[in-house]
């Protein structure tokens, strides 16, 4: 796929970069300032190709530059003063080109400058005339050429086909279209490695789906998707084990010994190490990375897929059963990997391996996580698990707020449901409910906050005295302010929201909280 | 979650009907105070901890200080920043409203020297790549704006790509690879990077040269130091008619922070003398306000029309996808609980309690911008998020038109969403934006826009 050299020399005239470069030493200075009311100007071929544009009217001696015609009328000694040209007032120009192809044809991309864009119109579009004789370049405008002149032969890279730069830049555009360099296949795995090693997930995606990338990357590279993720959990695995019993099990890809790691794996996790395997997690997915491009031309696992499972699942000893075996795994590409997203704490570094691997773990995995994960998520509505997201508290507390008794409902509990905004679907009822009332919300000064607070308050009270004083007896042993404290949730839930209302007298008594003995006397 | 609970708690019947559907037994769930004799369970806490901050934020709102104190000394028994999402998030909006409240007592605020509380820049920075890390928004965000502007730029030779922050350099090693793979070659790439500090500048500069140079990408990167406030289009060097594309990542909200006084809303009066640690100086250039329009509206106004005068290809915006410039307080705080609690949520389950990485995002940077939200007004607060539709409203107003994002990117996306493993992270399309959500709640939006064309 090499272009023969006649096209080499194409190439090379059309590597240096187009306008703005045609002086090889200092760059002028072409960034004038982008112009929304610049004046629009298109010129015909003609009169951009014409090379003394401006005429003396006296004399008719041509010019190229509008200036050295008005210095030229000045030895006329015409009897008008020639005024100077108003920088303010004038207004800015900006030049289309003619060619209806170009680019620069589009007036958002018209160029700035008139010599600017002549000289584009001769480069690109005219014909080249000029030639310099040292190499065979050709060349449509004179400075171009001119400039060319200069620093041929000067200085030279030369590739290793042979051919003969003088400009580094388009050295190195040459250089990555030889075939006398590494051939191609040789070139995808450099920047394979270099995408990870560099510190970067190169495929814009985050280090926990790096395998995911790394398989997608592999598809265009190798269409082999497996072997890359079958690799990447060996490499990882043996990394955070260091004394793995199934490491060398895992390069050899046997089934049994395999099996073995996720439990080994699970073991570690738990407890202490979770945080130590989770941080190496994140950085070993680099390292992994970083070494895996490497292997995918040699390692050709038979049983990779194996590995993947084991590593992953190893979570937690529960997951055995999550251990399925590889021909499912080949299949699942792109699956959803829920794994143990919803676990916390313990499971946490499983949520990481299982989120780097990416999709390709199988519907047992998949079934189980998902049911697990579905568990956790859809009960907030319905029944209490051991932990319930942040989210799904704000939601159930604005369902509570919602319900309030008093019928004086708490804008600001409400508000919460609100602040969901952009919620999707039904979250239970609650959502529908807040929907309706934010424009309550927007509008509750705070005034109306305290006076439902104190509504609140009352009502509560009044419900609540009994409770308070059958509370208060109910835990003698314990320091009573701090105590009613704590219990406010089955009696001074409400207290507690009434304590803002009541001008925070409740709150000034006793230590830290509402005593509850206290709150009939204060109450209003 | 209705329990009857007849345990040796006395209390048999709670006042409020919805409280007592909650269980009230004994068992020691959660991380409570050693010496409860009944702990309260992780959802009950929960619950508790939202009463007390919603009833904090009123009292702080109205100026009730007392009533603030008290709740707060109760949520410090019940939060910490070690526990689960709920605590964690009750944590940072707990130490926001105290420093709102303390705004009244400026004296104090200066001994305590407050403002030199927050991360230092390059805290700041790790912050910012753990969050990277363990949440995939951002990157998808990234990845998506690349995907834009690869698209964009499809036959240019030469491409200039304004960052105006908030990018990290993976991102454009990413875009290197996406244009070093074009059929066509890769063009000549010119990088201009915005940023506050020049060491950043500096090591992206280094990092991405490297590659560029080993893909055999034409590259020249351009450091910009400038706040965004205070850039001036000039400065960045845009030439009449290249081919340019800009992207900014949750930047532009900044500048709609302006001098407009927070009087009465809280009851103090007093001016928070410098910013909590996201940046000193206040630029009160452009405060001169255009009848009916607000200070803030123009400069930001102003600033787009600067953008639209440079003609840009291209323009990818990503910011937060929430409400938190709202005057009132109480209604700022409301929509702020809810949207960092999702992202709290988000790192729970990205990451063990444990993790030092999470403690610094949660720390660092969403507890930074919580403090920012609540606890700053005029100037000071720089985090004023707003919806796309009102970004929309503005980029518009400025002369921009909207651009579809490509299918291809949102097809991305979600497929990287998908492979992550936890199941809270999508993408949702619409009128040609993409929203990043946890659990159906968007975070992020992305969005793109196109200069003036003739066509």
């Amino acid at each position: 796929m090499q272009p023969p050299l006649p096209q080499h020399q194409h190439q090379q005239a059309a590597a240096p970069p187009p306008p703005n470069s045609a002086a090889p030493a200092p760059k002028k200075k072409r960034n004038q300032p982008a112009d929304p009311d610049a004046e629009v100007i298109a010129l015909s071929p003609k009169t951009l190709l014409a090379t003394n544009r401006f005429v003396c009217e006296v004399c008719n001696k041509g010019f190229q530059r509008e200036q050295n015609l008005q210095l030229h009328r000045r030895g006329h000694n015409l009897p008008w003063k020639l005024k100077q040209k108003n920088p303010k007032e004038t207004r800015r120009r900006v030049y289309l080109c003619p060619e209806p192809t170009c680019v620069h044809h589009d007036p958002s991309r018209a160029l700035g400058d008139l010599t600017g864009i002549k000289k584009h119109y001769c480069r690109k579009h005219g014909e080249k005339k000029w030639k310099c004789d040292k190499c065979n370049k050709r060349y449509a405008v004179q400075s171009d050429w001119k400039a060319h002149s200069k620093t041929c032969g000067t200085r030279e890279y030369r590739c290793d086909c042979g051919t003969l730069f003088s400009r580094r830049d388009s050295f190195i555009t040459h250089r990555a279209f030889c075939d006398a360099l590494a051939q191609e296949s040789a070139r995808m795995p450099p920047i394979g490695a270099g995408m990870y090693g560099t510190g970067g997930m190169a495929l814009g995606l985050s280090g926990m789906s790096a395998s995911h990338q790394l398989q997608s990357f592999q598809d265009q590279a190798h269409s082999s998707a497996t072997t890359t993720i079958g690799s990447n959990p060996a490499a990882q695995f043996e990394h955070l084990m260091q004394s793995s019993t199934g490491s060398p099990a895992f390069r050899g890809a046997q089934p049994t010994s395999s099996s073995s790691s996720p439990f080994y794996l699970g073991g570690a996790e738990d407890g202490h190490q979770s945080q130590a395997s989770h941080t190496s997690l994140l950085h070993g997915n680099k390292q992994a990375y970083h070494g895996l491009m490497q292997l995918p031309e040699q390692h050709q696992p038979g049983s990779n897929s194996l590995l993947n499972l084991g590593f992953f699942s190893g979570g937690s000893g529960g997951q055995d059963a999550r251990l399925v075996f590889p021909d499912q795994f080949n299949g699942a590409v792109g699956g959803n990997v829920r794994g143990d997203g919803s676990e916390h704490g313990n499971s946490g570094a499983n949520n990481e391996s299982v989120a780097i691997f990416s999709g390709n773990l199988m519907g047992n995995q998949m079934a189980s996580g998902a049911g697990f994960s579905s568990s956790l998520y859809n009960s907030s509505e319905t029944v209490a698990p051991p932990q319930m997201s942040a989210t799904a508290l704000l939601h159930k507390a604005a369902q509570m707020g919602a319900t309030m008794s008093s019928g004086n409902v708490n804008s600001l509990l409400r508000g919460l449901g609100n602040g969901g905004g952009t919620l999707n679907g039904r979250p239970a009822g609650a959502g529908g409910f807040m929907a309706g009332e934010s424009s309550s919300l927007r509008s509750t000064s705070q005034a109306e906050n305290e006076s439902q607070f104190r509504d609140l308050m009352n009502s509560l009270a009044a419900s609540g005295s009994g409770a308070g004083t059958a509370f208060s007896g109910g835990f003698p042993g314990m320091d009573d302010s701090k105590l009613s404290t704590r219990d406010f949730l089955g009696v001074g839930g409400g207290v507690m929201l009434s304590m803002g209302g009541a001008a925070g007298l409740p709150l000034r008594h006793g230590a830290a909280g509402i005593g509850m003995g206290s709150l009939d006397p204060e109450m209003k | 979650m209705v329990q009857d609970e007849g345990s040796s708690s006395s209390v048999t019947s709670s006042p409020l009907h919805n409280f007592s559907t909650m269980p009230l037994h004994a068992s020691p769930g959660g991380a409570a105070a050693p010496w409860l004799a009944r702990e309260l369970r992780s959802d009950e806490r929960g619950l508790c901890l939202i009463h007390l901050l919603l009833n904090c934020a009123a009292a702080v709102g109205a100026g009730r200080l007392d009533a603030a104190n008290a709740a707060l000394e109760h949520i410090a028994s019940l939060a910490s920043p070690d526990g689960d999402a709920m605590q964690r998030v009750a944590a940072a909006f707990a130490e926001a409203l105290a420093r709102r409240a303390l705004r009244a007592w400026p004296g104090l605020c200066r001994a305590l020297l407050l403002p030199r509380a927050g991360p230092t820049p390059a805290e700041l920075a790790a912050a910012r790549r753990h969050f990277l890390d363990l949440c995939p928004f951002l990157r998808l965000a990234g990845a998506v704006a690349n995907q834009s502007v690869l698209e964009a730029m499809e036959s240019e030779k030469i491409v200039h790509v304004v960052d105006l922050g908030g990018a990290d350099a993976t991102q454009w090693l990413e875009l290197l690879h996406l244009l070093a793979a074009r059929p066509e070659g890769p063009p000549h790439l010119r990088l201009t990077a915005v940023h506050e500090h020049r060491d950043v500048l500096t090591q992206t500069a280094m990092a991405l040269t490297k590659e560029a140079e080993r893909l055999d990408v034409p590259f020249q990167f351009n450091p910009v130091v400038s706040r965004l406030e205070a850039l001036d289009a000039e400065s960045l060097r845009v030439k009449t008619g290249e081919a340019l594309a800009v992207t900014s990542s949750l930047q532009l909200h900044c500048l709609l922070a302006s001098d407009d006084d927070s009087s009465g809303k809280d009851g103090c009066h007093h001016h928070h003398q410098s910013s909590n640690g996201k940046g000193g100086d206040t630029n009160k250039r452009q405060r001169s306000p255009e009848s009916g329009v607000s200070p803030s509206t123009s400069r930001a106004d102003a600033f787009l029309g600067a953008l639209w005068g440079l003609s840009p290809k291209v323009v990818v915006v990503t910011e937060q996808e929430a409400s938190h410039n709202a005057a009132p307080l109480t209604e700022r705080f409301v929509e702020a609980l809810n949207y960092y609690a999702a992202l709290f949520d988000c790192l729970e389950s990205a990451a063990p309690r444990g993790s030092v990485e999470r403690a610094r995002v949660e720390r660092w940077l969403l507890g930074e911008e919580v403090k920012n939200i609540v606890a700053c007004d005029g100037t000071d607060r720089r985090e004023r998020h707003e919806r796309l539709d009102r970004w929309a409203a503005r980029m518009e107003g400025a002369g921009f038109a909207r651009v579809p994002l490509s299918y291809y990117a949102l097809l991305q996306a979600r497929r990287a969403a998908q492979g992550l493993g936890c199941d809270g992270f999508k993408v949702r399309e619409e009128k040609v934006a993409f929203f990043l959500c946890w659990q159906d709640r968007a975070i992020f939006s992305v969005s793109a826009w196109r200069g003036r064309r003739f066509d």
